[in-house]
């Protein structure tokens, strides 16, 4: 009798146990089914779940490629695919290497930072050859892969020359001496800005450029160039330099010589608060030419997204420009909320 | 610390060095300008001093028969804690200690691994440098870049950017720094001992020097200046840019070394020819930059300099197969 | 029952192979074999899919481009010295083959040799710096590399726009960048047989034993006459020659001519060369080493970037793995031979029976006497180490000597002596063959004959090598006494396997089989081991029934019989099981028994210790070599003994004055002539009643007993 209370007992425990696991599940699915399927919503999910995408960066570590892999940080746990991220930390072989990794692996997209305009090209083809779609960032390869999202240099650098006429050119009453600061010589911000200073200056004889020199994307470095060159040219009118990590080198340099405000430096870059805006507001930088990249990092999740969604038929045939509108950041034109905070996208998406 | 053996018509890469020096300096001031200017003097040394402190650093690593290929490693990366503590609030005075003592573990570390694992100092000065840049790059720094935000106005600020009497305070810490390194080179027991482990270090450790805790405490010292340096550079440009870890700056600091004068093979040399290498290196730097030479030419003219040198002092003081140490290199 | 369990232990567990082991050269390799073990198990846990064809196969490309590299750095290395501007030279090589094919449409094997060049000319520079001049390879290389970097650096900001894009197509081009050859990319298949050759080129020819011998000890090497200054720039010359290659690849995978090519990659293969186990200072390392070395830094630096690791992460590892790799090679460097000579001696239990009586008056066989006290001197003090005298048909007395000759006293006085012939090693046993050539066995080089024009000729010095045994035993180590059957056949002894002519009495300690007799057949030049596993097999002597041979064991202190003939062919008979001392060479007698040279007497002590082998190992391990307790070599005796092993005479020299230490005795024409491998002389008694007609010679012809 005893026993058989027992066993009762145990029944209803286990019974107990089932009712809730079942409701539990019931509300779970409650809770799922709970958005209506518009007949895009749930199809485009479905698509994106458990896909594979591969990042190679230049480097991870500053704010350009902190906010992209942000923004796909996002989707992947969003939409549930698989991110990996390879860093190679500024070294071009390494980045080879890595890419060519990633194609063996044969992942559903990559998305690529390329530091020079060949080096990634043969790897591009490659991976399109095995069908895998490819999302070249901001720096355009001499192969246009599938989606290309970035700033058009030319462009950035026509800006950037016409703000230093401004202020070195005509009726500005200084030497019109200007230096160039380039980052990587054969980075498209290079191969294309140099052509597009040099078509600009055309037009302003009076503005010649004494000193062109490659940093290498190093502030240190180009700190070093800054201040040979600013001792040598005791009447330097202007700097134009090319990314605004490197470009506070030159700031530095101009300050140690005490001649901020005196000598202008129009730089360029993601328009991040701390090496944008901040540096427009104390001085360091006279003019900023901003490839918003968080804006960028948007524009990385979508193609993404729409990739994965619709996969090329032939990868690289039919490639895609997404060309970055440029915002030029001045003392006056220095909004709140011109630039974007790194640690905020970082925690909050872009 | 010219052997007596010496004939007396030779001459010391010290002096040629400074003969050179002297040379181009009549030469700029002939020649250029802007040259001979009290301002351009002082701009000169303050663009060597980093340079020259690391040098000191480098040299008293040198003489122990040893070498420190992490200190620039080591420099850029605490002197960035440091920079980055103070940025998240902690007060400046013990993001210093903080940081001096991240760099002295460092240094401890090199010195152990050279000391009691019998390491070649070259190839783990080298690994730490690595091993330094990656512990402190991935766990403590959120950035490449570290700018001097939290104690932009302190006193800290004012140890690499002010001046006293019109000399800027680097060149001064430069003079303190040496001085301070000559005496204790020069006149203290541990000093002395430096001098005779780099000499000949079996012979030193037979006559009961402990030679263990003296490369220890030796790798510590170079850490230590090397912090110095980090701070002065740090607060001179308001930033740390740790990539500066990959740069050739180690390379300079060893030929600014090596070109005044001290041995690699340890034991010859001292702080006055660190002082007349970074001279000769300012002086030449400045008049190419008066002259506008570009910043690669200038790395190929300071490089064929310290060539020229080293071939100088090879054809004066030839080395014997004979008395050539195994594995010295 | 201890004593049992004791010589089942040492009976079962091969303790000498641990330290045979560690003798082995290739054993250098097993550390950064281990790491590389570990580094792919513990990444390939960590990464799915690394250790696998695909996962390894994507390194490829880069593997032999930094092999390449790595390469270089090695071989200045083992030369002694450092080459730091590797990395340069491989960015140079780059922008020059770019520029050349790309800008200039120079076609691609000119454009290649152009970059060669370059590289070989940066080595030139540094060569004669470093070799010529004598500077120090760690500046003088820093300089170049920052020279040719900045260079490049110069080059690549007037041409970097132009060199990047080709202007024409190569077949030669697409074929080195594109194609895969056994699916391996076309630089490491280059690479491979590169370092393939590059083995042969430091292992079997003379420039590369050169460099090998000037990075081990530039003094000696200077001292020897070799070209020192000559070897060391020309590792300069190849170093700079393979990092070219390396970069010619480079620019054919990229087509890049970025500033930071290269950069860095002096410290990637110093490395990766060091991890290998190539030591920094020279002397020590090998291509295999490079190689080993290689692969493990490209996966570990490989695998750290596919680990996602937060920036500096992976330098982190990296620094990590290196300096605890390094740490591991640089201790065992350091103790590995201070371990190998505490494990080598390796002692075993071994029972000796019961000793004979040899006290005086005792009425012992082997009673001590005073027969030896006036023996005839010859050649005091003008030989050192005559271990086995024998005389020639004209009644000339033979003998080898510890510098390496055979000294001939001339009959009859033996007052002259002349060197008969130079062998290079000491020679121990000798005899003469039917023909009247010397047959000698020389300690560590094998057995020769000598002919009466007094030319030697190598007989054999090696013979098949045993499957199982972890030393190489198929070379000879210690061939110590012979002779030569009816049919021609040459039967030798070969004391120990493990031990050098210098250290034969550290066999004793050991007590193991580690002996054995060899036979060389002149009919087919062939030579194989009869029999193996003896106790320091020594003395061998045809018996007269031209079938067998008697053979003593030094450390078994027996002596045994052995039919290499005849009905009982194979069959091995102990003749005379517990000798009072340790037997040394037998050869015939002219009363058909055979003499028998005892080299020491046994001890109690020493006989005790043979059964205590945990002691003996206690005893090497912790007291100096001149403390150990050896065998009693300073006093022997001879004996004669008969076919049957009965012991029927006994000679000694009881004030131990002329012939403490007797290691053979030969008989001839009614004198006994005595020798000894510690002696300065050879003694000469007259026997009483012998036959003064009789000579060995004429007893193997069979015309004598």
């Amino acid at each position: 009798m005893l026993d058989h209370g027992r066993k009762a007992m145990n029944r209803c425990i286990l019974a107990a146990a089932l009712t809730a696991i079942v409701g539990l599940s019931g509300l779970a699915a409650i809770a799922h089914a709970e958005q209506p399927d518009d007949g895009l919503v749930n199809e485009s999910a479905a698509a994106m779940k458990g896909k594979k995408v591969g990042f190679v960066p230049i480097a991870m570590g500053f704010d350009l490629t902190e906010a992209w892999a942000a923004g796909l940080k996002h989707d992947a746990e969003a939409f549930g695919y698989d991110l990996s991220i390879r860093d190679p930390n500024w070294s071009v072989d390494a980045g080879a290497q890595a890419f060519s990794q990633l194609i063996s692996e044969q992942p559903d997209v990559i998305v690529v930072h390329p530091p020079e305009i060949q080096a990634y090209t043969r790897l591009i083809q490659q991976a399109n050859a095995q069908g895998i779609p490819v999302v070249t960032m901001n720096l355009k390869a001499d192969a246009n892969g599938d989606v290309f999202i970035g700033a058009n240099w030319y462009d950035i650098a026509v800006k950037q020359t016409e703000a230093i006429v401004k202020s070195c050119g005509q009726g500005s009453g200084k030497s019109g001496k200007i230096a160039v600061m380039q980052g990587v010589l054969t980075n498209p911000t290079s191969q294309y800005g140099i052509q597009a200073i040099e078509a600009t200056l055309k037009q302003h004889p009076e503005v010649q450029i004494v000193s062109n020199q490659a940093a290498d994307w190093d502030a240190s470095k180009a700190h070093a160039i800054a201040v040979t060159v600013l001792k040598a040219n005791p009447d330097l009118c202007g700097f134009i330099g090319m990314w605004d990590n490197m470009d506070v080198g030159i700031a530095a340099a101009i300050k140690e010589a005490g001649k901020t405000g005196e000598v202008a430096l129009v730089s360029s870059g993601g328009g991040n608060q701390a090496s944008a805006c901040d540096n427009v507001a104390n001085g360091n930088f006279s003019t900023y030419i901003s490839y918003d990249a968080k804006g960028q990092a948007r524009d990385l999740m979508m193609a993404v997204r729409s990739v994965l969604q619709s996969k090329p038929a032939e990868p690289g045939t039919k490639s895609i420009a997404l060309y970055t509108p440029l915002k030029t950041i001045t003392k006056e034109s220095n909004y709140p909320g011109a630039c974007w905070n790194l640690d905020d996208v970082k925690k909050y998406g872009p | 610390m010219s052997p007596s053996f010496r004939p007396a018509f030779a001459f010391t890469q010290e002096q040629i060095v400074v003969a050179i020096t002297l040379a181009l300096l009549v030469l700029f001031s002939v020649t250029l300008d802007s040259f001979l200017t009290a301002g351009n003097i002082l701009a000169l040394i303050q663009n060597v001093s980093i340079l020259g402190i690391l040098g000191v650093a480098m040299a008293l690593a040198i003489i122990g028969r040893g070498i420190d290929l992490s200190i620039v490693a080591n420099m850029a990366v605490s002197v960035a804690w440091v920079l980055q503590l103070s940025n998240n609030g902690v007060p400046i005075e013990i993001a210093i200690v903080m940081g001096l003592g991240l760099a002295l573990a460092i240094g401890l570390v090199n010195g152990f691994l050279v000391a009691y694992v019998e390491i070649p100092a070259i190839f783990a000065t080298l690994a730490m440098g690595t091993v330094a840049y990656g512990f402190v790059r991935s766990l403590l720094l959120e950035d490449n870049l570290i700018y001097l935000k939290g104690a932009a106005d302190t006193w800290f600020k004012w140890i690499g950017s002010g001046q006293v009497v019109g000399i800027p305070n680097s060149v001064l810490l430069f003079g303190l720094v040496a001085v301070v390194a000559h005496v204790v080179l020069r006149i203290t027991v541990p000093g002395r001992f430096i001098y005779a482990m780099g000499d000949n270090p079996t012979a030193a450790r037979s006559t009961g020097i402990p030679i263990r805790p003296l490369i220890v405490l030796q790798y510590v010292t170079a850490a230590a200046i090397a912090f110095v340096a980090g701070v002065i550079a740090a607060t001179s440009v308001d930033s740390v840019e740790t990539r500066i870890v990959r740069s050739n700056l180690v390379y300079d600091v060893i030929l600014v070394v090596v070109i005044g004068g001290v041995g690699l093979s340890g034991g010859k040399g001292s702080i006055r020819n660190v002082i007349v290498g970074t001279l000769l290196i300012g002086v030449l730097v400045n008049g190419m930059t008066i002259m506008n030479v570009a910043y690669t030419l200038q790395n190929i003219i300071k490089s064929l300099i310290l060539l020229t040198a080293i071939v100088i002092d090879s054809l004066m003081n030839p080395r014997d197969e004979q008395t050539s140490q195994q594995g010295d290199i | 029952m201890r004593e049992t369990l004791t010589r089942l232990r040492y009976r079962l567990v091969p303790d000498h192979v641990l330290g045979e082991i560690l003798a082995k050269n290739w054993i250098d390799n097993a550390i950064p074999f281990v790491i590389l073990l570990l580094t792919l198990s513990i990444f390939g846990a960590l990464i799915p899919g690394l250790v696998t064809l695909g996962g390894l196969g994507g390194m490829s490309a880069q593997f032999g481009e930094l092999l390449l590299v790595v390469l270089a750095m090695t071989i200045v290395m083992l030369g002694g010295g450092i080459d730091l501007s590797v990395g340069s030279v491989f960015a140079l090589s780059n922008f020059v083959t770019l520029a050349l094919f790309n800008m200039l449409g120079w076609p691609i094997p000119l454009a290649i040799l152009a970059a060669l060049a370059c590289g070989a000319a940066v080595g030139l520079v540094n060569g004669f710096l470093v070799g010529y001049l004598r500077l120090r390879a760690f500046l003088t290389t820093l300089v170049t590399l920052i020279i040719v970097r900045a260079v490049v650096d110069m080059l690549i900001l007037a041409y970097a726009v132009k060199v990047a894009r080709p202007s024409t197509r190569s077949a030669i081009w697409d074929f080195i960048s594109f194609d895969r050859v056994f699916g391996m990319p076309v630089s490491l298949i280059f690479a491979l047989l590169l370092a393939f050759a590059g083995h042969i080129f430091l292992t079997r020819l003379r420039p590369g034993w050169y460099i090998l011998a000037v990075g081990g000890s530039r003094r000696s090497a200077y001292n020897a006459g070799l070209p020192v200054r000559r070897t060391v720039a020309m590792t300069y010359v190849v170093s700079g020659m393979l990092a070219a290659a390396a970069g010619v690849f480079y620019a054919s995978r990229l087509n890049a001519a970025g500033s930071d090519t290269g950069v860095g990659m002096e410290v990637l293969a110093l490395t990766a060369a060091v991890v290998g186990g190539n030591s920094l200072g020279g002397g020590r390392g090998s291509v295999f080493k490079a190689l080993l070395g290689t692969v493990i830094v490209l996966i570990v630096s490989n695998s750290l970037i596919r680990l996602s690791l937060p920036t500096g992460g992976s330098s982190l590892v990296l620094g990590l793995v290196l300096l605890a790799a390094v740490a591991i090679d640089v201790k065992w460097l350091k103790n590995r031979a201070k371990v190998l000579s505490r494990v080598y001696v390796s002692p075993t239990y071994m029972k000796l029976g019961r000793s004979p009586d040899t006290a005086e008056h005792s009425g012992s066989p082997y009673a001590v006497n005073d027969r030896l006290k006036n023996v005839e001197l010859i050649g005091l003090g003008e030989i050192d180490g005559p271990e086995d005298p024998i005389l020639d048909a004209q009644g000339n007395l033979y003998s080898g000597t510890r510098q390496g000759d055979i000294v001939r006293f001339l009959a009859p006085d033996y007052t002259r002596k002349e060197v008969f012939v130079h062998t290079g090693g000491h020679p121990l046993g000798m005899a003469f063959d039917r023909d009247g050539n010397l047959v000698t066995c020389v300690a560590g080089m094998g057995v020769y004959r000598i002919g009466p024009d007094r030319k030697a000729v190598k007989l054999s010095d090696q013979t098949n090598r045993s499957w199982f045994s972890v030393i190489d035993d198929s070379r000879m180590r210690l061939a110590d006494d012979l002779d030569i059957a009816p049919d021609g056949r040459i039967f030798f002894s070969e004391a120990t396997i493990r031990f050098d002519m210098s250290e034969w009495m550290v066999d004793a300690l050991e007590a193991r089989g580690n002996g054995r007799i060899i036979c060389f057949d002149p009919r087919n030049g062939s030579t194989r081991t009869v029999i193996s596993n003896l106790r320091f097999p020594n003395g061998i002597c045809m018996a007269r029934d031209g079938q067998s041979f008697f053979f003593a064991e030094t450390w078994g202190c027996s002596i045994s019989r052995y039919w290499f003939d005849g009905p009982k062919r194979g069959k091995r008979e102990v003749v005379i099981p517990d000798l009072p001392g340790y037997p040394d060479n037998i050869n015939r007698a002219s009363d058909g028994g055979y003499w028998l040279a005892l080299v020491g007497m046994r001890t109690p002590a020493f006989d005790m210790a043979l059964r205590k082998p945990g002691f003996r190992k206690r005893m090497v391990e912790r007291i100096a070599p001149d403390e150990w307790l050896f065998p009693n070599m300073n006093y022997g005796c001879v004996v004669k003994f008969d076919e049957s092993g009965r012991i029927t005479d006994c000679l000694w020299d009881r004030s131990g004055a002329n012939h403490p230490m007797i290691t053979s005795m030969r008989e001839d024409r009614g004198w006994l002539y005595l020798g000894g491998v510690s002696n300065n002389r050879i003694g000469r008694y007259r026997i009483p009643g012998a036959d003064p007609e009789w000579t060995a010679a004429a007893s193997y012809r069979g015309e004598k007993p």
